[in-house]
């Protein structure tokens, strides 16, 4: 059997996951990455959600634009578009129904 | 580390890239487009190196390979293979704790960081293998080719070739990176053949220099055959019991220590003169246990009857002298009054037989 553990169930997820950390407020990759750790989901790996973005954006998904900086090196935003914020919704939609779908399994299997 | 923050970036991404070696060239450098800007972002945003912040660069890419959607390398294996899998898999976690752990050692965060850079010197030293390989092959010349790619012993064609050896590995490197994996193979299998060939080169001209130094002990020793020593003195009578010095005085032992009797039983020779074994003075008569009898009457102590004769003259001459003289041929005085000498080997030597008046 396959043991059920955070880097598996990330892997589903991670797009939505992403979609979510820049639902308020754009943010730049290693930005995004830092919003998802302290939102906890600490397993998630920086080349994860460098991909994401990455096929994100060739999706269609989201905008980028470049911010100079005076101090390091000049930082790529993302941010989401019309077709993002539906796709957030609709994927945000399905995991709920999938989330409290499990959750009422795994609360029947307890109270049995 | 010692490199600047760039540098540390470059080598990321170089060693990102080499993990993806399997996939389109288009498709990995899409995937890597950003990465560098990428990670320059996260070396401003915190502390540490990139390795101790993201991991090995071989995991990062693995990360990016499953999150990007793409699925290189081969369909899975037969569950046969399975244990085996396994057990190269345990292999690799082991190698590389074992490489972050030997990395210090030369100054990188990972040993594999650091023979990534050496990869191009690779590249040079292979550039010059096929080089050497093909003059193998190509020369006929019968001359041996030395350490350069000769062919029909011309240096010219050598530095030719080793030029175009090494130009064409170089960019050979910079391309296998993207082959696909079975052709990757069939290189990693060529490097390793490479390899035995340089090691079997290598140690043959190790050996010829080593041989060199010892060629003039071992061959053409004029004496190694000698088992005994015979010295004559000027009129050719064998000297017994003599010792023989180099210009240091040191005493010169040539020969084997030890005679066979007439039986043919093993004696050893007791005192160390020469010569060991006198009775098998080469120049004796085969009579020569006659010559012990002075009633015998005959000539055998002359000169010439034993011993390889007097000392020549420069004209070829025999000198007359010595042979008369009645105190150093104590065997030839019975016979120093006969005019007429009866024995055949003395009368075939004219200058035996004319004393001196005296």
């Amino acid at each position: 059997m396959h043991r059920v553990d955070t880097t598996q169930l990330l892997k589903g997820v991670l797009d939505l996951a992403c979609l979510a950390a820049l639902r308020d407020e754009d943010g730049y990759g290693y930005d995004i990455l830092r919003r998802l750790r302290t939102s906890g989901l600490t397993e998630v790996g920086d080349a994860s959600v460098y991909g994401t973005l990455r096929r994100l954006f060739n999706a269609g998904l989201l905008t980028t634009y470049v911010v100079p900086s005076d101090e390091g090196p000049h930082r790529k935003y993302y941010a989401l578009n019309a077709a993002g914020r539906a796709e957030l919704q609709r994927s945000g939609k399905i995991w709920h129904g999938f989330a409290s779908t499990m959750d009422d399994l795994l609360r029947e299997r307890e109270t049995a | 580390m010692i490199t600047t923050a760039q540098d540390e970036i470059n080598l990321y991404v170089f060693a990102v890239r080499a993990a993806l070696g399997d996939l389109p060239e288009s498709l990995r450098d899409e995937l890597l487009e950003d990465l560098p800007e990428h990670l320059a972002e996260v070396v401003a945003d915190g502390e540490g190196s990139l390795t101790e912040r993201l991991g090995s660069p071989e995991a990062y890419a693995e990360d990016l390979r499953t999150t990007a959607g793409f699925v290189g390398g081969f369909p899975d294996p037969p569950r046969r293979a399975a244990q085996l899998i396994e057990l190269r898999e345990r292999a690799l976690v082991h190698l590389r704790r074992l490489d972050a752990r030997l990395g210090p050692l030369v100054g990188a965060a990972h040993v594999s960081e650091f023979l990534v850079l050496l990869r191009p010197a690779w590249w040079v030293l292979r550039g010059y293998l096929m080089a050497m390989v093909v003059a193998w092959l190509l020369d006929d010349s019968g001359q041996p080719i030395g350490l350069l790619p000769r062919i029909g012993g011309s240096e010219v064609v050598a530095l030719l070739l080793l030029a175009i050896g090494v130009l064409a590995s170089i960019w050979f490197g910079r391309r296998s990176l993207q082959l696909a994996k079975w052709p990757q193979r069939a290189l990693y299998a060529g490097s390793v053949i490479l390899v035995l060939v340089a090691l079997a080169g290598f140690s043959e001209a190790d050996s010829n220099r080593r041989d060199a130094n010892y060629t003039d002990v071992n061959y053409d020793n004029p004496y190694s055959n000698i088992e005994d020593l015979f010295v004559y003195d000027e009129q050719g009578r064998l000297v017994t019991n003599a010792r023989i010095f180099d210009q240091n005085g040191s005493p010169l032992r040539l020969g084997n220590a030890y005679c066979y009797d007439d039986q043919g039983n093993y004696v050893d020779v007791q005192r160390l003169t020469y010569p060991y074994c006198a009775d098998r003075d080469p120049f004796r008569m085969p009579a020569a246990s006659a010559s012990a009898d002075p009633g015998a009457g005959d000539a055998s102590g002359a000169p010439g009857a034993n011993g390889p004769g007097p000392v020549p003259t420069a004209d070829g001459s025999y000198p007359a002298a010595p042979s008369a003289d009645p105190t150093t041929t104590p065997s030839g005085n019975p016979s120093l009054g006969s005019s007429a000498n009866p024995s055949p080997s003395s009368s075939a030597r004219p200058a035996s037989v004319s004393p001196s008046p005296r």
